[in-house]
């Protein structure tokens, strides 16, 4: 009876924990630091971290479509560092303003087609593929960049990120979350975002029925590429220039994010609209901790314990047999 | 061996087990005992209990109710470990052999302490030396030297058995195993089926107990001491095999008889006249099948048999564009000639089954309509910009699950909780949502219960009549006479003979299989007689 009452109460956590947990967590998160730190419900650090928790969500929606698929792309961060350089030397070199964002847009695509293609015809894993170029991108970056931090000036191109279209909101969490409205949408209503969770949970399988895996694993890519660039290009306009740490904190961040959104890193299981959560529940951590004068590393301990714990409560194990 | 039966004393009881998932009764109050040095026979239906009842007596499940005794004493097992210990070794019904070392570290696979000397170096001659003593005792002819993955699916199987059989005794040092075997021969080829039998009886000599489960009944009548059946969670009788039929276990699984029309024969039709559908000419592909020919016409049902590695799967894969030949050409309809490239087959309505459902049939943690419009998603459900119609595939769904029975509270509902047959009508449901022309099954009935059964035939057969002609790849060879028109014979990758099965003149058991082997068939009628 014991047993069968604390199972019970096993699966209606897991059930609660598909959407209430999270987003329960973030309402406590919200309530803790507020009573915790006199500075951080307030007007000022509430439009930061909207600033902040905006280029994460953004550079997070791309890489939610390839984890979703199985795969994993870890230069979402080199792309956002690469692509931002490349977005302030058109801009001093151009003046293209505000159009710089297709720039960057169309170079961030082409930096997941180049992720894309060598996984899907090397048929090399995205782990190793990713790795590498992540290598690859932030060398070039540097030395785009020599090492310095590169400034622009252009009015209208840093207005994309902290006007305010809307007051008290920065333009580039109406663009986060616009993005995230549409990759939501992209996810749950097209044949591409099914084909996501098909390739996720059954590749094999998905062979089978002609579905034309290769091009639908580099489309992931591109679009993770094409996010970051924007991401890249929002996060420079939003600082001033572009520094060789831009996107350091990414490559952990947006894993995180990812995972404590709900999307398992096995595939098949999750969706990018849950990624919203997640860069909620991360972007508050950083806050939050920052604001109480909580040191850097212990910080560090808190989020991988978050990530952690997110997952041993979030994800059936009893299903799955192996774990890598 | 009379010193081992003390007063009542079983190998194995179990009393009462009781064992819930959610809504579903697994298994109700079941009794079971094993004695020593006897076989028992186990069937059922799929989802009948069977998987549920290994697994508790296994440690792998824990019973919400009921207690097992081995050779008397009550045990708690907490899970399979435990279970060895106690002299219990399974062959499940999925392999579990890792494919990339050689043999024998799989057949002494946790017991490589025992042969480490210094901690842990290990000494690979004596465990090769034992291995293969394991294998020699057990009459099985494997070199344990060889690479696991390099041998045939069947040799594997055999290894897996050598394994569960000599292991208790070889490696644990337990006097009187218990052997759970989950259908065990349902990848064995002919020849390595009496090496199987040969080892079971040879068990029970030693006093070993022997649980045997499989789909084929006259197998379990003729290699079992007693046959226990199971029917929905329950146990609904013991019989013994001496006096017992096929015809009566069945009734007994089912709850009904099976009928002379099994098979539907008289449904089938004559497509002498009718227009070629399919053609293939040429197929090769290298260690696989070479020079393949066949047509295939409106309403026919093409069988296709042959041992397991005859090549008449990997022919199926071909044809299907999976794992395109490496020569060779193919027709459809009117269409000129050209290479099997899987997406344009799909959209010009040709549809696949494979023969290994959970791993490339289905993806069982998506929801049943998921599963349905999978192979559709590029016209079917799709808007031509690229939107999923959501309503229609639900619609679809909906209808196909009411048209085939599946079992299902809902078209969302996930598929891992469906039984063998109710997963295989979904893979049937997926190409039903499409317009056909030419379906390949390979083994449609494998691992599916024998009502599921009779609906399948019965839907082959319905659709057959409505002109959908049909490849259908299998290793029943009633099913292959029964349903098809025409029967392919494979042997070495190569159509042996092409045997036409009509209605009034359907070719035997024993002519088949002569064909299959390559034996003259009368030579092989007198070795029967």
């Amino acid at each position: 009876m014991k047993m069968a009452a604390s199972r019970g109460l096993a699966t209606s956590v897991r059930a609660l924990s598909g959407f209430w947990l999270p987003v329960g967590v973030v309402i406590g998160l919200i309530v803790f630091f507020s009573f915790a730190s006199n500075a951080f419900f307030t007007l000022r650090n509430m439009t930061g971290i909207l600033g902040q928790a905006s280029t994460l969500l953004l550079a997070c929606l791309g890489a939610s479509f390839v984890v979703l698929m199985g795969s994993i792309d870890l230069s979402v961060g080199a792309m956002v560092l690469l692509v931002g350089a490349v977005t302030v030397k058109a801009l001093n070199l151009f003046d293209v303003g505000a159009g710089a964002v297709f720039i960057a847009m169309i170079a961030g695509c082409l930096l997941g087609l180049v992720n894309g293609a060598i996984y899907a015809f090397g048929r090399i894993p995205s782990f190793v593929v990713t790795l590498g170029t992540l290598s690859v991108f932030t060398g070039s970056a540097w030395e785009l960049l020599q090492g310095r931090a590169l400034q622009y000036f252009s009015d209208s191109f840093e207005n994309l990120a902290i006007g305010q279209f809307i007051p008290l909101i920065p333009n580039i969490a109406l663009f986060a979350l616009g993005a995230w409205a549409i990759a939501s949408l992209i996810g749950q209503t097209t044949r591409f975002g099914r084909y996501m969770y098909i390739i996720g949970g059954g590749e094999s399988v998905a062979s089978t029925v002609g579905i034309p895996l290769t091009r639908y694993k580099i489309y992931a890519f591109m679009i993770s590429g094409l996010m970051s660039g924007l991401a890249g290009a929002l996060a420079v306009a939003r600082l001033g220039a572009a520094g060789p740490t831009l996107g350091e904190d990414l490559l952990l961040n947006t894993l995180a994010a990812i995972v404590v959104g709900g999307t398992s890193l096995s595939g098949g299981i999750g969706g990018v609209h849950r990624t919203l959560i997640g860069v909620a529940i991360i972007a508050l951590l950083d806050n939050g901790l920052n604001l109480m004068g909580v040191n850097q590393y212990t910080q560090m301990v808190i989020k991988g314990a978050v990530v952690i714990a997110a997952v041993l409560i979030g994800q059936d194990r009893r299903k799955s047999i192996v774990i890598k | 061996m009379v010193e081992h039966v003390v007063d009542g004393i079983v190998a194995l009881r179990a009393s009462g087990l009781t064992k819930r998932f959610g809504e579903t009764q697994a298994l109700g109050a079941v009794d079971f005992s094993l004695d020593f040095g006897k076989i028992t026979g186990l069937v059922g239906e799929n989802g009948a209990g069977k998987s549920t009842l290994l697994n508790i007596l296994t440690g792998i499940t824990s019973p919400d109710q009921g207690t097992i005794e081995i050779s008397g004493r009550e045990v708690v097992l907490k899970d399979y470990a435990d279970a060895q210990m106690l002299g219990l070794a399974r062959v499940f019904q999925e392999q579990a052999l890792i494919l990339n070392i050689p043999v024998y570290a799989n057949l002494l696979l946790g017991s490589e302490a025992r042969f480490a000397s210094l901690g842990q170096f290990i000494r690979r001659s004596a465990m090769i030396e034992l291995a293969q003593q394991m294998m020699d005792t057990a009459g099985v002819s494997i070199d344990v030297r060889r690479h696991t993955g390099d041998l045939s699916f069947s040799e594997r199987q055999l290894v897996e058995i050598v394994r569960a059989c000599m292991g208790p005794v070889m490696l644990f040092g337990v006097g009187t195993p218990i052997v759970l075997l989950d259908e065990p021969t349902a990848s064995l080829e002919k020849r390595d089926e009496q090496t199987f039998f040969d080892l079971i009886t040879r068990l029970r000599e030693q006093a070993g107990s022997v649980l045997f489960v499989s789909h084929r009944l006259g197998e379990i009548l003729s290699a079992c001491d007693e046959i226990v059946v199971l029917k929905d969670g329950r146990r609904v009788g013991a019989v013994d095999p001496a006096e017992a039929s096929e015809r009566q276990l069945h009734r007994l699984m089912v709850g009904r008889e099976r009928d002379r029309d099994y098979y539907h024969e008289g449904e089938q039709v004559d497509v002498k006249d009718k227009d070629v559908v399919f053609a293939a000419r040429g197929l090769a592909r290298r260690g696989a099948y070479d020079n393949v020919n066949l047509e295939v016409r409106k309403g026919e049902i093409l069988g296709i048999g042959g041992l397991l590695e005859s090549g008449k799967s990997a022919l199926g894969r071909g044809l299907a564009g999976i794992s395109p030949p490496d020569a060779g050409e193919i027709r459809l309809m009117q269409d000129g000639w050209e290479r099997p490239d899987i997406a344009h087959l799909i959209a010009k309505g040709v549809g696949y089954v494979p023969a290994e459902r959970l791993v490339e049939g289905m993806i069982a943690s998506l929801p049943i309509a998921w599963n349905i419009s999978l192979a559709s998603g590029q016209d079917v459900f799709s808007t031509p910009a690229g939107f999923w119609r959501h309503r229609r595939e639900a619609e679809v769904s909906a209808e196909l699950i009411q048209r085939l029975h599946i079992r299902a509270t809902s078209p969302y509902q996930s598929c891992d909780h469906l039984s063998g047959g109710n997963q295989q009508k979904v893979v049937l449901a997926r190409w039903l949502a499409r317009d056909l022309c030419l379906l390949i099954l390979d083994n449609p009935t494998r691992g599916v219960d024998a009502g599921a059964k009779e609906e399948i035939y019965r839907l082959i057969r319905a659709l057959a009549a409505d002109g959908l002609a049909v490849i259908l790849i299998t290793d029943e060879l009633l099913e292959l006479i029964g349903l098809s028109n025409n029967i392919a014979i494979m042997r070495h990758g190569r159509i042996e003979a092409m045997v036409p099965a009509p209605v009034d003149d359907k070719p035997s058991e024993q002519t088949l299989v002569s064909l299959m082997l390559s034996v003259n068939a009368g030579q092989l009628l007198g070795d029967v007689a």
